[in-house]
């Protein structure tokens, strides 16, 4: 008893506070998101919310209070667990279809979680493991090989779903872990290169074939073949035409952006948002993929910034852990972590701002989501322990 | 475990790239919202603001003794609010259960529904933010047992529109006119994403004066949610209740206006030589303008289009008759004022006139003798006046009708006024390539020919023998009030034209119109009251084919003789007699209660 005491008081203290900052701000904008909407399961979103942040915390304690030793140590077992779990949404009656995507594990028709989440964190333990080892020789080549396996694998399967947003967010983990892991530049740079080349090449064909005059329906055949859905075609030709389709594909983004350029400086205020109220936001993405509109338009550039400025709290501890940590394998497994996190807010608050495609992804703590809040505050969790075995006195 | 300077550096530029994007997302954002946050806001107002036009009360009419003529009335009716029955945001169901509502209520109150499925849906589709009217012109039964059960039923309540009444009937039914539902469109105020249309005027005074009437209207924002449904008020703009309107009219003198014409076509105009006020103006037959609005049945406006009698027409300002005996006062005055004539001026009448091989007679050929002017018009000789007529010259005729206001509307504020027709010798040659002959002369001495008079002309002709000689515009609206004033405000008389009579032609003049009525001989006789002096003129004019022996009786009259304060002028389509015998006995009635009714009030 005396040991936890001990051990929770060296928790890191910007993590834990940043943390309930932004699980507050999220509820509360996610009680203005749903205030005018009738609910018929009788509980409300945000008071949901609140019972999947308490269990959130306790995996946040629980992994906190647990040395992340034996994770790096059962690394591969996790990792392959991540991977089964992964391939039984692919499963009848196990796998749950939603919206067209399978995504979810069910027990009988109810929805259990999403193992894409589960699997971030297991992808960025077993990276820390594999480059994090001691006496790892991580400048030879073999290692940037095995790395782009590992993340590739379940990166392939998650966009079977299809997630593409989700699985977008697993390469910069895996660059962060080898950037820091102390990989050659060249690597770094030969990655980012080929990543910068997959997508002006997956821009190309959705773009390039109909200047050269190729029909529409051959056209289709080729993004059939490069992989790319009707569905994602059309948000990559929202996201670079802004006036396109505004009353379908383009509603989100158009509304979307209505609702954070109309905050101005201080916002209309809370549960004043017109674009929120009035349903311009949709509904059903509202508190999730776009809570950050309805704070930005209910709370203006000063919301949006003191929403930032708590992100970037948040970051710094992750980060600061990463300095702090007993070993290599703590270290990386911080930077992967706070690397998965920065991704998740960077994108969902760009493409809410319309400045990046609409993929998808929930902002971390804030967004409503079971899966995704205890998922990030078990990631904040192992952060946590790798902060209370730190080196961080001397 | 100590970091490496390697490591060290690595970690330090994953920060830099972690903050520095977050800081451009901030940049992004600030630019965004500080930036461009102008022309999202008007993005957004534009997407979800609507306008709505609010209708207002129309402004009521009152005769010169306040008794109201136009006047509203709340009109209670039912309507619903969509947006409190809405469901999910779709259409289909929300229209559903405001028609199960409908029947339900309809179940309860008893009253048939006034509505369909069908309208629900158009109203979704058309006018979805504004309240659905479901029942119009419901009963104060119905209303009561509405009002029993309307906790029940929170997304109906009670409307109120302004219903258009007429508290006098038919009376004076042609000068107040009516009103009908205004059209979308047809003022400046097309910014409207919803119009409530207001009542407009459509004929009489409620077309004329509809501006003042009409009030402005009000407008109101309304913020509109994603399905189109109202969610709130943002401001509103109060519609501003339109004026009052008080009218010459005399109430009192209308009925017995338009009872001295009871079962006949005509007109009868009464107005005050003092001010060109008009007391009364009946035309016969009449039609009740309530009966327009709402709406009114397609079988009944055929009836009163076709009916032969014509009941919408103003025969007292849009009829153009033959004015006959009654204009030979002018005749007179004009001889007078030229000096062609003298008060002793005798011409001898030999029961006809041979003119260029016509023949020009007195009514049944009776011949007269000598007559002086006076006489001439107490017998209404024919020769006489065709005599002075020649002797007068038509161009001095025809100026004199001019100044007294023949030929020309006489500018009362009332809509559908005729001209008349009074004929010039270069109206003669260009309409009937024909020169002026003194055939024509002759024929306008007597009132006759292609002369045409307006039954109002001839009570603002005998108004002007009446004062002395001077020609007032005749007016209908004598104040006006505006919704926030407590007293009317006057509108001053106008004087169109001094004529310049002197007093000793008139006087020749008058005393002849004396005689008609006051002496036994005179041919108005009939109209003579015993104990006020009287003067006046009959006419009888010929109309239609010649030797038809269709008529119009006319008389024209002021009075009392030493102070006029009613100058009158009555013309009944079909006389079978003549103006004396037919419209003398009529008039005198009139004016027999008109005067018993102030000594009423006097004493």
């Amino acid at each position: 008893m005396r040991n936890i005491i001990q051990q929770l008081r060296r928790l890191n203290f910007p993590i834990l506070a940043a943390m309930f900052v932004l699980l507050g701000l999220g509820i509360v904008f996610i009680y203005s998101a749903t205030a005018n909407m009738a609910d018929r399961e009788g509980i409300r979103l945000y008071e949901k919310q609140i019972g999947w942040a308490a269990l959130g915390f306790a995996c946040f304690l629980g992994f906190a209070l647990t040395d992340y030793h034996y994770l790096t140590r059962l690394a591969w077992w996790i990792y392959a667990a991540g991977l089964i779990l992964l391939a039984l949404v692919f499963v009848p009656h196990i796998g749950l279809e939603m919206y067209g995507a399978k995504r979810w594990l069910q027990v009988g028709g109810a929805r259990l979680f999403q193992p894409a989440e589960f699997m971030k964190i297991a992808l960025a333990i077993v990276l820390a493991r594999l480059f994090g080892w001691p006496g790892r020789p991580v400048r030879r080549l073999r290692y940037a090989v095995i790395g782009v396996l590992v993340t590739l694998l379940p990166a392939a399967l998650i966009i079977k779903q299809p997630d593409l947003g989700t699985a977008i967010v697993f390469f910069p983990v895996l660059l962060g872990v080898m950037f820091a892991a102390g990989a050659p530049g060249k690597t770094i740079f030969f990655f980012l290169a080929t990543a910068g080349l997959i997508v002006l090449l997956a821009l190309s064909v959705v773009f390039l074939p109909a200047r050269f005059g190729l029909p529409e329906q051959e056209h289709k055949e080729l993004l059939m073949r490069a992989g790319i859905t009707p569905y994602q075609r059309e948000r990559i030709l929202v996201f670079f035409d802004s006036g396109r389709d505004p009353l379908g594909s383009g509603w989100n983004k158009a509304q979307s952006r209505i609702a954070v350029g109309s905050g101005g400086l201080f916002g209309k205020g809370f549960l004043r948002g017109t674009q929120n109220i009035l349903g311009f936001l949709p509904r059903t993405v509202k508190p999730t993929d776009f809570v950050f509109a309805v704070i930005a338009e209910e709370k203006g550039f000063a919301g949006v910034l003191f929403t930032l400025t708590v992100f970037a709290v948040l970051i710094y501890g992750a980060l600061r852990s990463a300095a702090v940590a007993r070993d290599k394998m703590g270290r990386l497994l911080c930077v992967g972590l706070a690397a998965m996190i920065f991704c998740h807010i960077f994108i969902n608050i760009a493409m809410t701002v319309g400045l990046a495609p609409i993929t998808g992804i929930p902002l971390p703590l804030i967004s409503y989501g079971g899966t995704f809040i205890v998922s990030t505050m078990s990631a904040l969790g192992i952060v946590q322990s790798v902060h209370i075995r730190g080196d961080w006195q001397s | 475990m100590r970091l490496t300077d390697r490591e060290k550096k690595r970690l330090l530029i994953l920060a830099l790239i972690m903050f520095g994007s977050l800081a451009l997302l901030a940049g992004a954002i600030w630019f965004i919202q500080i930036g461009q946050g102008h022309d999202y806001l008007l993005s957004q107002d534009r997407q979800s603001i609507r306008r709505v036009r609010l209708p207002t009360v129309r402004g009521r009419i009152f005769d010169r003794n306040g008794i109201c003529l136009a006047g509203n009335q709340p009109d209670y009716g039912i309507c619903i609010y969509l947006e409190e029955l809405l469901r999910s945001g779709k259409k289909r169901p929300t229209a559903r259960k405001a028609w199960d509502m409908v029947q339900e209520l309809a179940r309860i109150t008893g009253v048939e529904p006034q509505t369909t499925l069908r309208r629900i849906n158009d109203h979704i589709y058309m006018r979805k933010p504004l309240p659905m009217p479901v029942w119009l012109h419901l009963d104060h039964k119905a209303m009561a047992r509405f009002a029993e059960i309307s906790m029940h039923f929170p997304a109906a309540d009670i409307a109120l529109y302004p219903k258009r009444i007429y508290p006098c009937g038919a009376l004076a039914g042609h000068i107040i006119g009516y009103v009908g539902t205004g059209k979308a469109g047809e003022d400046t105020e097309r910014d409207y994403h919803y119009y409530l249309p207001d009542m407009e005027g459509k004929r009489g005074l409620e077309k004329v004066y509809n501006k003042w009437l009409a009030g402005s209207a009000g407008g109101s924002l309304i913020r509109i949610d994603v399905a189109g449904f109202k969610h709130d008020e943002e401001s509103i703009r109060e519609p501003v209740p339109g004026g009052d309107l008080r009218l010459s009219l005399d109430l009192r003198l209308q009925r017995l206006a338009e009872e001295a014409l009871a079962g006949e076509c005509g007109a009868a105009v009464i107005v005050n030589p003092e001010n060109g006020d008009v007391l009364a103006m009946a035309s016969a037959p009449g039609f009740d303008p309530g009966m327009f609005y709402p709406h009114l049945a397609v079988h009944t406006w055929q009836a009163l289009v076709e009916d032969k009698r014509k009941p919408l027409f103003n025969r007292a300002i849009s009829g153009s008759y033959a004015p006959g005996s009654i204009f030979k006062p002018l005749i007179a005055i004009a001889a007078l004022i030229q000096g062609k004539a003298t008060a002793d001026t005798v011409l001898k009448c030999d029961g006809s006139l041979a003119l260029g091989g016509r023949v020009f007679s007195c009514h049944g050929g009776v011949a007269h003798g000598d007559l002086d002017i006076a006489r001439a018009l107490e017998v209404s000789c024919n020769v006489f006046f065709y005599k002075l007529g020649l002797q007068c010259g038509y161009d001095a005729i025809y100026h004199m009708a001019l100044a007294a206001g023949f030929g020309e509307k006489t500018g009362l504020d009332l809509d559908g006024e005729s001209a008349g027709l009074l004929p010039s010798k270069s109206w003669k040659r260009q309409t009937k390539g024909e020169l002026w002959r003194d055939g024509d002369t002759c024929n306008i001495a007597i009132g006759q020919g292609d002369l045409l008079v307006t039954p109002l002309q001839m009570a603002m002709f005998a108004a002007a023998i009446a004062n002395g000689g001077r020609l007032y515009r005749p007016r209908l609206v004598i104040g006006r009030k505006r919704h926030d004033q407590s007293e009317f405000e006057p509108v001053p008389p106008i004087l169109e034209r001094d004529l310049r009579w002197s007093a000793d032609h008139l006087a020749v003049v008058r005393e002849g119109m004396r005689r008609v009525v006051c002496e036994p001989s005179g041919t108005g006789h009939l109209a003579g009251l015993p104990q006020v002096a009287m003067a006046g003129k009959t006419g009888t004019a010929e109309f239609g084919r010649k030797g038809s022996g269709r008529q119009r009786g006319w008389m024209i009259l002021f009075a009392p003789f030493a102070r006029p304060q009613y100058a009158v002028a009555m013309v009944m389509d079909a006389a079978s007699g003549s103006g004396g015998a037919d419209v003398g006995p009529r008039l005198g009635k009139m004016m027999a209660e008109i005067f018993a009714d102030e000594r009423r009030s006097a004493e």
